[in-house]
């Protein structure tokens, strides 16, 4: 292939692993910050872009670090197995947009059937663990001896 | 059952052999055991309060103001470095929370008796600025007398001549980017190439004519790229790793600042506003500092206007900041940051203000345990060259330490404008579409002084 320089023909097409994948942030961020793990290659610069012109969502800042995964805990054979590395991005939107993280697992409202089976259900077990345990008077201490 | 019968058989009135009577009060001796205190060394938060008090009380009997000012800044611990020029979205906000200040758009109303009137440009913009009663009474009775004439009057009341003082203006800004000859200014270095020389030449040319009128100037000190540095604790946070971890340690911050140019007086600015006064809410962040992103450092903890404790021009009068090629106009509008502008003006003033007021209230003996008993006012200009924004600090409390600022209502008060052009652009020898009430604001701002003189 022959040299390229600005302006000429582009022989050669790069796809390159470009992902970002919002997550939740594990300390609380300002309204305005949405905090990504993107691929490792990518900059600052591409990520803007890659916001931008593929979501059309107006950024104002974007800061990167890298986060190294561990090294430290060892499989059957004592190897160390390392938690591979990522990088994570805190992109800080513009014109005034937030965003919070959405509850992903929101707690669903029980009707009265299920209720009511789950009540029966912790009633019967409450009663077989009635009948596995001893006399109370006991205090614990088994009673395979004694008078 | 001795004790019993022996008790039984003591009436009131009767000495026993060794104890006291019961009807005569005890005689007033010495206690035998000294007061319960805290210990000093446990690791209690009882013992902490304790060390702390000590602390406090070391820092109140120091003798003089250098000693206070070494025990106030003797422990170094990581803190957070502001910088009063920083790119952060929205740091005025975050700067606002740290320091305590409130920001009132405009400039505040000045009393009528401390300026001298103005010659005719001075109607309009007195009538357009920000509510000035008194002056605007003023404003009436002088426009008649204030005719428009380049000529000063010859009279009593000493007329300021527009005139002079914008040919004064462009002849400064001519000479640095028109007459005189000047190689390309290395990368990012515009700053430094012209607008810089440019600020100096029009603020000392400017301080020199103004002198006559306002002896204050003439007892002033020009400083040129001075260094002004505050430390201060405001609020709590658990420490996170470290061999200090899970700690409950103040949130420390230091502001270093290279403003461009300072003037510092013997005699204090008169107080704007009186030292209780709530002209508006300060927000309140509950995110870390760290989120703004602001850093950790740790290194030495100095408190310094721009000259040591000795010096008689104690007091701040005005300071100038140019900012750098970083923070450019033509930068934000490319970045379609338009709102962020503003931002960095008022970020600039708020912070470099907060630090210069407090450090010479701490020149003067005040601190956190020791509160301000009056208001410490100061002005700063910022410009980036061409579009120049006005700042006037009241500090009016610096008590923003975890266990002092609960019951303080006290907030300080920053008053600021947008930022203005001067002029429109300098092309063949002459400026373009100067505009006098800038250089109107500016010239207001030199000659601030207090009610005496």
């Amino acid at each position: 292939y022959p040299l390229f320089q600005r302006g000429g023909p582009q022989l050669r097409i790069f796809r390159p692993n470009f992902f970002m994948l919002a997550v939740r942030p594990g300390v609380p961020q300002p309204e305005d910050t949405v905090q990504f793990r993107v691929s490792m290659e990518m900059t600052k610069v591409d990520i803007r872009n890659y916001l931008e012109r593929i979501y059309n969502v107006p950024v104002a800042a974007v800061r990167t670090r890298i986060q190294y995964g561990a090294n430290n805990k060892r499989n059957h054979r004592n190897q160390r197995v390392k938690k591979p590395d990522y990088k994570v991005a805190y992109v800080q939107l513009g014109q005034g947009q937030t965003f919070q993280f959405p509850n992903l697992f929101p707690e669903k409202e029980q009707d009265s059937e299920t209720r009511s089976f789950d009540d029966f259900r912790d009633k019967y077990m409450e009663k077989e663990k009635q009948k596995q345990e001893g006399d109370p008077r006991r205090g614990g201490v088994p009673d395979w001896f004694g008078l | 059952m001795a004790a019993l019968g022996a008790r039984r058989l003591l009436r009131p009135g009767q000495r026993w052999f060794s104890e006291t009577v019961p009807g005569v009060p005890s005689p007033p001796a010495s206690p035998l055991y000294p007061p319960l205190a805290a210990s000093i060394t446990a690791k209690s938060k009882a013992a902490k309060s304790r060390r702390l008090q000590r602390f406090n009380q070391r820092v109140h009997a120091a003798a003089t103001v250098e000693e206070k000012l070494r025990l106030y800044g003797k422990l170094q611990r990581p803190k957070y470095m502001v910088y009063p020029q920083t790119f952060a979205l929205n740091a005025d906000r975050w700067y606002r929370s740290f320091t305590k200040t409130v920001l009132v758009p405009g400039m505040p109303p000045r009393a009528a008796a401390a300026k001298s009137p103005v010659a005719a440009t001075g109607t309009t913009p007195e009538a357009g600025r920000a509510p000035e009663p008194g002056a605007q009474a003023l404003g009436a009775a002088e426009v008649p007398q204030a005719a428009k004439t380049l000529e000063p009057a010859a009279g009593a009341a000493p007329y300021l001549d527009m005139g002079e003082l914008r040919s004064l203006a462009c002849d400064a800004l001519l000479q640095e980017s028109f007459y005189q000859n000047k190689k390309r200014p290395f990368l990012y270095r515009d700053q430094d190439h012209t607008p810089g020389p440019f600020l100096t030449q029009l603020v000392s040319t400017l301080a020199a004519f103004l002198s006559s009128r306002n002896p204050l100037l003439a007892a002033s000190s020009l400083d040129l790229n001075p260094e002004v540095n505050y430390y201060w604790h405001h609020g709590e946070e658990v420490v996170v790793h470290g061999h200090r971890k899970g700690r409950v340690d103040p949130v420390r911050f230091q502001i270093d600042d290279n403003p461009h140019l300072q003037i510092r007086v013997p005699k204090q600015l008169p107080e704007v506003v009186p030292l209780e006064s709530d002209l508006g809410d300060v927000p309140v962040i509950d995110h870390k500092p760290s989120k703004l992103p602001l850093f950790k450092k740790q290194y030495e903890n100095k408190v310094f206007i721009g000259s040591k404790v000795a010096d008689p021009c104690c007091y701040g009068h005005t300071q100038f900041h140019l900012l750098p090629d970083k923070l450019k106009r033509e930068r934000f509008i490319r970045e379609r940051l338009e709102d962020q502008i503003e931002v960095v003006y008022r970020s600039n003033g708020i912070a470099s203000l907060f630090a210069w007021t407090a450090a010479q209230a701490m020149y003067q003996g005040f601190w956190s345990e020791a509160d301000v008993t009056r208001p410490f006012v100061s002005q700063a200009v910022v410009t980036d060259g061409k579009y120049f924004a006005f700042f006037c600090y009241q500090l009016n409390t610096l008590a923003l330490t975890a266990e002092t600022i609960k019951n303080n209502p006290r907030k300080n008060i920053c008053w600021g404008t947008d930022s203005k052009p001067l002029y429109d652009v300098v092309e063949d020898g002459s400026v373009k579409g100067f505009n006098d009430e800038v250089l109107l604001q500016l010239v207001r701002f030199l000659l601030n002084r207090p009610k005496e003189l």
